[in-house]
């Protein structure tokens, strides 16, 4: 196997400039030259190509603006179309700052990293010049001219060039020895060695990830100064956090019923009159909380019974009908007909069941029925009647008759 | 280029003869020597005694960082009206010291200011620790900085993105890939360095730590073109960069409408202000270094004279600067622009105004006397007044603007309290420990540059160079 290089060193960088041509007319090998600093004209001297750093990092630039804009204006005009200032979404004069830093970030790695990664192919710790006694000089105050086996070097013709052309302390340097890398043994002890770090840093991560959150004051303000629930309090005798309600206070919008039982509340009237607008508000409680139950229609048939086996109230049923079993009584929509002692008192014909009033319905939907939970925290007095005006609508229209058709 | 110049001296009348940039016999051996050979010996005591004293202001202003983290922004004297006070100011403050580094280093070099050589590593260093000390004051004053992260676009499960039309979003981008970039244009200098002192260090530690930052540099001719390529577009893109992110900076005041804060001029008048600010702290620290390391035969008189030079440049154009903002006050016509300038020449803070105008005006006009260019006292007494000055004037813009805007049932009077001066210190403390450490382990002076502008150090034929 022959050698890699032979190294000369020289005094100067004028010595070092003048020996080149020299050397380099005997043509016996690549020709590189070691420096502790840039020498003017050594591109020309060793015939390097143009670095084409240059437009690496134009097109890399290029690519940075483009990659700014574009991110910028697809978040800023598509994603999450926000209006700041009153400017368009896509106004795209306020993208300009991030889009110059963004292309100035792109075009100063692509110089640098391209330079060191690509170009330069560093980092690399096993050229064999690092190795040389003149490596001291060389990174110091002397030059080294090198010539490099292309393919292959003829050592002697090698050292006579370079010391005819000047030079001092020739050094012959092999290529470098290749040791046996990737044994099994290697391989394994590797291979343990990565298992270890990553056990390590998966249980190092588990705690972290479970202890960081609790610390204070990375508890997102979870310490303040309140009292939480089941927390007690010195702040009134009672130990309570808050004072309770003078007796008789009735919060806004939620007027208790005036009826004890079902029964008295049958005696209810409705006091909103039966618009689309009401029959519109009642839909929406209606589906909102009613419906996941006892169906969009009233029928008993909603998804959540069906995924838990209860059994809501169908409210088509005879039993519930504001005439009993038999269909609501047809006509024009008029005031609310079944309201109060009026349609509670004339059963109507064949039943097997009185008249179900209003104030029935009112009644449940404040209270609650066996398995049915309170309704009266989440609904108004008015969203109330207006979901019952709402049932007895799909009551009917569940029941229409031919001269129900406008 | 030494036959040239040497020529070219026989003819020249003496004042146009080119100076030498360095004294006495200096050879790339003995630079090396010099420079290098620091990190062999055992540093002396009086640098014990100073990494001692500000390591202890570190701590206390991590000491006061910890404390606002764990109590919250209230244990700072911020309120209502004023939001931003000293975290903003302290910010606008170091970022502003560091861009003297960029300018020496990417600018004076595209304008091949030969003399820049020696203090450009030095500058680049100040540079990288300023900013480190910028960037912590947002960070905290954000309140909770283990969520800072938010501020950067990445998809998240919120589906949120940050606002591209606020010049805070602006800064985060300016002053990381400030930061980045300025990191990565000094280490590509510090590359050859490393690698003399990799091949001449003893220590086994020593050498394996160099081995790895050296990334095996061998100063291969082919590598040394493609890294001078490099080095030219970085100084040319940092010079850009530069330029834009104190005008970033600035936006954040100038987009608003706060009187005093929405104006045109603010971007060139707070790149100068930068410029300005950072050369007096590279005068103050680069004295030091240069008694203390003993480097008067590379820190010339003349670098510092040259310095103090840009200084008083600078100082007039601030002068003009603030000329212009009274102009501007002036010829608005407008009550709340005049209101705000009265109140920086005679309201509650007026002293701050007028200690601003006196200490970046008035006290760097002794720099027109050649005497006080060069002389240590003189022009360490110009670049303190300069720093406190420069402070003062972040102050003024921020705190005066703010405390009385539109609406007078609003205004209302800031006071710091004792944890704001505490971080303010603290990042004193956190910036000369970084330097003084720098000093220690890494080339102060960029030998390798140092040595490509010897005499001698270039070829005397071809005659085609610069």
């Amino acid at each position: 196997m022959s050698d890699f290089a032979v190294l000369g060193l020289f005094d100067s960088a004028d010595a070092l400039m003048k020996a080149i041509p020299q050397v380099k007319a005997k043509k016996l090998g690549r020709l590189e030259a070691y420096t502790p600093y840039p020498i003017h004209g050594m591109d020309e001297a060793l015939e390097l190509r143009r670095s084409p750093l240059g437009g690496m990092v134009l097109a890399m630039g290029i690519l940075g603006a483009l990659t700014a804009l574009g991110a910028q204006y697809w978040i800023s005009a598509i994603d999450y179309p926000i209006v700041t200032g009153g400017k368009a979404p896509w106004s795209w004069e306020a993208f300009v700052p991030i889009m110059f830093e963004v292309m100035v970030a792109f075009a100063t790695f692509t110089a640098g990293l391209g330079m060191l990664l690509l170009l330069n192919k560093l980092p690399f710790f096993g050229h064999p010049v690092l190795n040389a006694k003149a490596m001291r000089a060389i990174t110091r105050d002397r030059f080294a001219l090198a010539l490099e086996a292309d393919p292959e070097l003829d050592a002697e013709a090698a050292k006579a060039a370079l010391r005819a052309a000047g030079a001092t302390d020739l050094e012959v340097l092999p290529f470098p020895e290749k040791g046996p890398f990737l044994t099994s043994d290697f391989i394994l002890r590797s291979l343990g060695g990565i298992f270890v770090a990553c056990a390590v840093a998966g249980i190092g991560m588990y705690w972290a990830i479970k202890l960081v959150p609790t610390l204070i004051p990375i508890t997102h303000m979870l310490e303040q100064p309140k009292v939480n629930a089941y927390e007690g309090s010195t702040f009134f005798a009672d130990g309570r956090a808050m004072l309770t309600p003078v007796p008789g206070t009735v919060a806004r919008g939620y007027l208790p019923v005036a009826a004890a039982t079902q029964e008295e509340a049958a005696g209810l009237a409705n006091p909103l009159p039966r618009t689309p607008e009401v029959l519109a508000l009642g839909k929406k409680a209606f589906t909102n909380r009613c419906a996941v139950c006892h169906g969009p229609l009233a029928n008993g048939q909603g998804s959540l019974g069906a995924a838990y086996g209860a059994k809501p109230a169908n409210l088509q049923a005879g039993q519930f009908q504001a005439g009993g079993d038999r269909p609501v009584p047809s006509g024009p929509l008029g005031p609310p007909q079944a309201s109060g002692a009026a349609s509670q008192a004339k059963p109507g014909p064949g039943s097997g069941f009185p008249p179900y009033p209003d104030g029935k319905i009112y009644w449940t939907i404040v209270h609650g029925k066996n398995a049915m939970p309170s309704q009266a925290a989440d609904l108004t007095v008015d969203e109330r009647w207006a979901v019952v005006h709402y049932v007895r609508a799909l009551q009917r229209a569940q029941n229409a008759k031919d001269e129900d058709l406008p | 280029m030494k036959a040239e110049t040497s020529a070219l001296n026989v003819e020249l009348p003496e004042v146009l003869r080119e100076v030498p940039l360095t004294e006495g016999p200096v050879t790339p051996g003995s630079l090396d020597d010099q420079i290098l050979g620091v990190t062999d010996r055992k540093p002396p005591r009086k640098w014990f005694l100073a990494i001692a004293f500000t390591s202890l202001l570190a701590t206390l202003g991590f000491g006061f960082i910890g404390y606002t983290i764990y109590t919250g922004i209230g244990a700072w004297g911020n309120n209502s009206p004023v939001f931003w006070a000293f975290d903003i100011i302290n910010f606008v403050f170091w970022v502003g010291i560091g861009h003297a580094g960029t300018l020496i280093s990417a600018i004076l070099f595209l304008f091949r200011m030969r003399w820049r050589n020696a203090i450009a590593r030095f500058a680049e260093a100040m540079t990288i620790f300023a900013v480190m000390c910028a960037g912590l004051f947002p960070l905290i004053h954000v309140g909770r900085p283990w969520l800072a992260f938010w501020l950067f676009p990445y998809p998240n499960q919120r589906a949120l993105w940050p606002n591209f039309r606020s010049p805070l979003l602006w800064d985060v981008f300016a002053v990381s890939t400030y930061f980045s970039v300025s990191a990565m244009f000094w280490y590509l200098g510090l590359l050859p360095d490393i690698a003399s002192m990799r091949d001449r260090t003893e220590n086994k530690w020593r050498k394996l730590a160099y081995t790895i930052l050296a990334l095996g540099w061998h100063g291969s001719g082919r590598h040394w073109q493609h890294y001078e390529k490099a080095y030219l577009l970085l100084a040319g893109l940092a010079t850009g960069l530069v330029l834009s992110v104190h005008s970033v900076v600035s936006f954040d005041f100038a987009t608003s409408v706060v009187p005093g804060w929405h104006m045109t001029i603010f971007p060139p008048y707070f790149v100068a202000g930068a410029i300005f600010a950072g050369f007096a702290m590279v005068v103050i620290v680069l004295v030091v270094v240069r008694e203390s390391m003993n480097l008067t035969n590379l820190i010339t008189q003349r670098h510092l004279e040259v310095m103090n030079k840009v200084i008083l440049g600078m100082s007039c154009l601030m002068g003009y600067s603030y000329a212009m903002e009274g102009f501007t006050a002036w010829y608005s016509q407008n009550v709340y622009l005049h209101h705000t300038f009265l109140n920086i020449i005679g309201g509650t803070y007026g002293w701050a105004g007028w200690l601003t105008m006196a200490c970046n005006i008035f006290v760097p006009q002794l720099l027109w006397f050649k005497k006080c260019r060069t002389s240590y006292f003189w022009m360490i007494l110009v670049a303190t007044s300069v720093t406190i000055g420069m402070w003062f004037e972040r102050f003024v813009i921020i705190v005066i603007s703010l405390h009385q805007d539109f609406l007078p049932s609003a205004w209302r009077l800031y006071k710091p309290t004792l944890v704001d001066f505490g971080i303010l210190l603290g990042s004193f403390g956190l910036f000369f420990t970084l330097v003084l450490l720098f000093a220690r382990v890494l080339p102060v002076i960029a030998t390798t540059e140092v040595k490509g502008i010897l005499p001698g150090a270039q070829p005397t034929h071809g005659g085609h160079h610069e």
